[in-house]
């Protein structure tokens, strides 16, 4: 593949791709208010089924598309009736949380039952090629072609001429006003999701068949590309959606012309950012916008936290550092170790999303500069460790406030966006850098941790040191929250208006939240960078920022004790229990559904 | 008072911890035009979104035409033959005219009966007729008025529900849209109307509710209750700015 026009075909069959995603978000979100975020899990799903379909069955290629089409039909109603209808009347961020969670058990589970190693969908179709100039076009870019014009026609045939179309469009422009015409929008849900999914698999499909590869660990990119494409368009624009996806398959296949192939998804989230920043309402604006309200704050359900007494507190600080004198078991040590690091995480976004209500989906990213940071001074500047750590601690605090700073002024659902954007260019950035990052091959041999000169491989010592750090920031946190400062930025979570109307410089506030969290994050960054000896730009990805948002909701959301019994919780027990890895992820996204449907409020209860 | 169509007994209904309504009762004869009086977050549209189901009571019941409806999804309550025209009319705005008409019909599939339906309709309402392929949201608040009026009358319903049809229109409209609530209910169908402007609403209905923070504090004949000195205590605000 090298010519103007190879890249041009390239690009338009990856926008087909995207926008039979893009689309079926598009329609979720016009009914339903919701970024589905479990829509990528269906994509996975219809590429497996039909995978199993042409490897088992030896179905011809119309026949795996059917089932394919109705198995992922089945699967969106599914998730209308787990990730949404329960959830009804709650926040609106509720059912987001719910379709993470869903989409944690969906992909585990087509894990478990196809195995996370990668698969190739054959293809029956003939291997010819048309010569078009310089380039030329395949069998299969035809194929994807004429399945996005053809669903497109349809979709619009089925909007504009069908009773159940109308009674969709009436949903997505006024839910309440379409009940009052006898719509049943509970059914009309239903119907979207069921569509939308079916195109979601089609897609799935169609792009095993395209790359001749699919594997588990895709959906949660697919579900990205989707949301980027949408908001191009327009969140909640269907016609949007399609042009969006064209512009972003066109924008990375150009790009990877110019850059190479791993620039692919950079261009794409910085696509997002720009769109999110300059041009929120997409190309065709004005349409059906987030309603702003802020975001977490309206999860912060009511509740009376869980005070334990001071004694209490102290004596459980105390049995934690006693604990190694008991025992010396180096894989309790290391695992508990392991939930203090995660622990620093989960304070740190307590405190942002929780006290401060700004949603982070991105807050690997975070560590991420932290053990950069920490690792390249060692290794480069030949700093020890007991210099490096809390450098790298300053240096996120002061990028991770800069990164974001930019998104302070959006809300909603576009924080969430921005945040996992952030996130992912993070990590991009640090695979692509290669010069100082190593890329792909990653940071190998990072100096262990050493104090005055002396190399620290105790296990006792090492989770004397973590727990040591845990209880100074979170004690820290705790004074914060009932300081001037805290109380403010709770009020800005409660209604940023009226805090803004009491002439509260609300960036200021948000942007020293994000220092003080970022320097929690970094150090926990570092430290890891240190006991691994190595980083790639993999190490902390996107699925442990979601991980630590459901260590904070089960803690509950702004509560710093609760942060520490969340990371204990979800990184200690199934450690210390042996669960197996491959059912860590499952338990992890069974728990987020059960908090969200039956205590938002999380354990200890949010403050 | 004829036989009642409509009829809420003993209706307490909360948002949270909010009491809204106080044993609530209330009935609206077949064939007459009803009027619910009260100021602003007296718990009128609070009313309307118990009947149509939008709204759950925690006790108390809710009867249309001898059968309890109380706990009915609202699609099935419109489907029993309710129309609502809903506060702030709420048209479809990004649908043209027609569009929204032929929502109004939704539940019905009498698919010939609805295109006539739809020429009465232009003809009852001309000035949503000379718009009919506009997209509804380019609309003036009074055609809009217009518009989910007609659209409400799509359904063939036997009781129309208005939250506040005169609200933001200029007094010509006003006029013409109580003239034309006369004509339907001609027509026969029963009109249960929320109003704050009491002068205005009980020109035209026949009987009246005033609500007051969440209980009925006055009810009877309207042609009584437009001489009742006590609308003027009990609600100031429609008497005052008439
Ligand atoms: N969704 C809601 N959640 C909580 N409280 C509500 C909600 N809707 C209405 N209320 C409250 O219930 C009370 C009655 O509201 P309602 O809308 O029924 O009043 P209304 O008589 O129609 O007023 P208006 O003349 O302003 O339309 C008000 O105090 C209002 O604030
Ligand atoms: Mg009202």
């Amino acid at each position: 593949m090298s010519s103007f026009i190879d890249y041009t075909v390239n690009g338009l069959v990856v926008g087909n791709i995207y926008a039979l995603l893009a689309v079926g978000l598009a329609l979720i979100f016009g009914v339903a208010n919701l970024i589905n975020f479990a829509h990528g899990s269906v994509y996975t799903f219809g590429a497996y089924i039909g995978w199993a379909a042409v490897t088992f069955l030896h179905t011809p290629l119309p026949v795996t598309m059917l089932i394919v089409f109705v198995a992922c039909a089945g699967l969106g109603v599914v998730i209308e009736r787990v990730g949404l209808r329960p959830l009804q009347g709650k926040a609106r961020i509720a059912p987001l949380l719910a379709t993470i969670g869903l989409s944690f058990v969906l992909d585990q589970l087509v894990q478990l039952v196809f195995s996370p190693d990668p698969r190739a969908v054959p293809s029956d179709l003939p291997d010819w090629r048309l010569a078009v100039g310089d380039g030329s076009i395949g069998a299969m870019d035809i194929l994807i072609a004429a399945v996005g014009l053809a669903s497109a026609a349809l979709l619009y045939v089925f909007l504009r001429f069908t009773k159940l179309g109308f009674a969709v469009r009436a949903t997505a422009q006024d839910r309440e006003a379409a009940q009052q015409m006898g719509v049943n929008v509970d059914a009309v849900n239903s119907a979207v999701f069921a569509i939308a999914s079916a195109l979601g698999g089609l897609s799935g499909l169609l792009v095993g068949m395209y790359y001749n590869h699919i594997d588990p660990a895709m959906s949660f990119q697919a579900t990205l590309k989707g949301v980027v494409a949408q908001v191009i368009g327009g969140v909640g624009n269907v016609p949007g959606a399609i042009v969006g996806s064209l512009l972003l398959g066109l924008t990375e296949s150009y790009g990877i012309a110019l850059l190479g192939t791993t620039y692919r998804n950079l261009f794409a989230f910085v696509l997002l950012i720009a769109f999110l920043l300059w041009l929120p309402n997409g190309l065709f604006g004005g349409r059906a916008t987030i309603q702003s309200e802020p975001l977490v704050g309206s999860f912060i359900a009511p509740s009376r936290p869980i005070r334990l007494p001071r004694w209490a507190v102290a004596a459980l600080a105390l049995a934690a550092f006693a604990l190694p004198l008991a025992t010396s078991a180096p894989y309790l040590l290391q695992t508990l170790t392991n939930a203090w690091l995660a622990a620093m995480l989960a304070l740190s976004l307590t405190l942002i999303a929780g006290t401060a209500g700004q949603i982070s989906f991105g807050h690997a990213g975070l560590l991420a500069i932290g053990g950069y940071a920490s690792a390249l001074l060692a290794l480069d500047l030949g700093a020890p460790p007991i210099l490096s750590i809390p450098a790298a601690g300053l240096i996120t605090a002061g990028l991770g406030a800069l990164l974001v700073f930019p998104a302070f002024r959006l809300r909603g659902h576009y924080i969430a966006i921005a945040t996992l954007a952030i996130g992912e260019i993070v990590s991009l950035v640090i695979l692509n850098w290669e010069g100082l990052t190593g890329g792909a091959m990653g940071l190998t041999g990072i100096p262990p941790l050493s104090f005055l000169g002396q190399d620290i491989f105790s296990n006792r010592a090492i989770y004397w040191l973590c727990l040591a750090i845990v209880v100074s920031l979170a004690a820290l946190q705790a004074r914060f929250l009932n300081s001037h400062f805290g109380r403010t930025l709770r009020a800005v979570r409660e209604d940023e208006i009226a805090a803004r109307s009491y002439g509260i410089k609300l960036d200021r506030y948000k942007g020293l939240a994000f220092a003080f969290g970022g320097f929690g994050a970094g150090v926990s960054g570092a430290i890891a960078a240190h006991l691994y000896s190595y980083l790639n730009n993999q190490t902390f990805d996107s699925q442990l920022s979601l991980l630590a948002l459901t260590m904070v909701i089960l803690g509950g959301m702004g509560n710093v004790l609760g942060a520490i019994v969340g990371a204990v919780a979800l990184v200690g027990l199934p450690e210390l229990f042996r669960v197996a890895a491959e059912y860590r992820i499952l338990i992890y996204g069974v728990v987020l559904l059960l908090l969200i449907r039956f205590r938002p409020q999380g354990l200890l209860g949010t403050v | 008072m004829s036989e009642a169509l409509l009829r809420l007994d003993r209706v307490n209904t909360f948002y949270g911890p909010v009491q809204v309504h106080f044993d609530l009762s209330l009935q609206v004869g077949r064939g007459r035009i009803v009027s619910l009086l009260g100021g602003n977050a007296s718990g009128k549209s609070t009313t309307m979104k118990i009947i149509l189901g939008l709204l759950a009571p925690r006790s108390g019941t809710v009867e249309f035409d001898g059968a309890r409806i109380d706990g009915w999804p609202t699609h099935r309550v419109i489907r029993a033959g309710i129309g609502s025209v809903p506060e702030a009319r709420r048209i479809f705005p990004l649908m043209s005219v027609r569009e929204n008409l032929l929502m109004g019909a939704y539940g019905r599939a009498d698919r010939k009966a609805v295109g006539e339906d739809l020429e009465r309709m232009l003809t009852l309402f001309p000035r949503v007729a000379e718009r009919i392929n506009q997209r509804a949201g380019v609309l003036s608040g009074g055609e809009q008025q217009m518009l989910a009026m007609a659209r409400a009358l799509m359904g063939r319903p036997r009781l129309i529900l208005m939250d506040e049809p005169t609200m933001g229109l200029s007094p010509l409209f006003v006029d013409r849209v109580l003239e034309l609530i006369a004509e339907i209910n001609r027509q026969g169908v029963t009109v249960f109307m929320v109003e704050q402007n009491a002068n205005l609403a009980l020109q035209i209905a026949h009987e009246g509710y005033v609500l007051q923070t969440g209980r009925i504090v006055l009810q009877g004949a309207a042609a009584l209750l437009r001489g009742d000195p006590r609308i003027r205590e009990a609600y100031l605000g429609g008497a005052a700015a008439a």
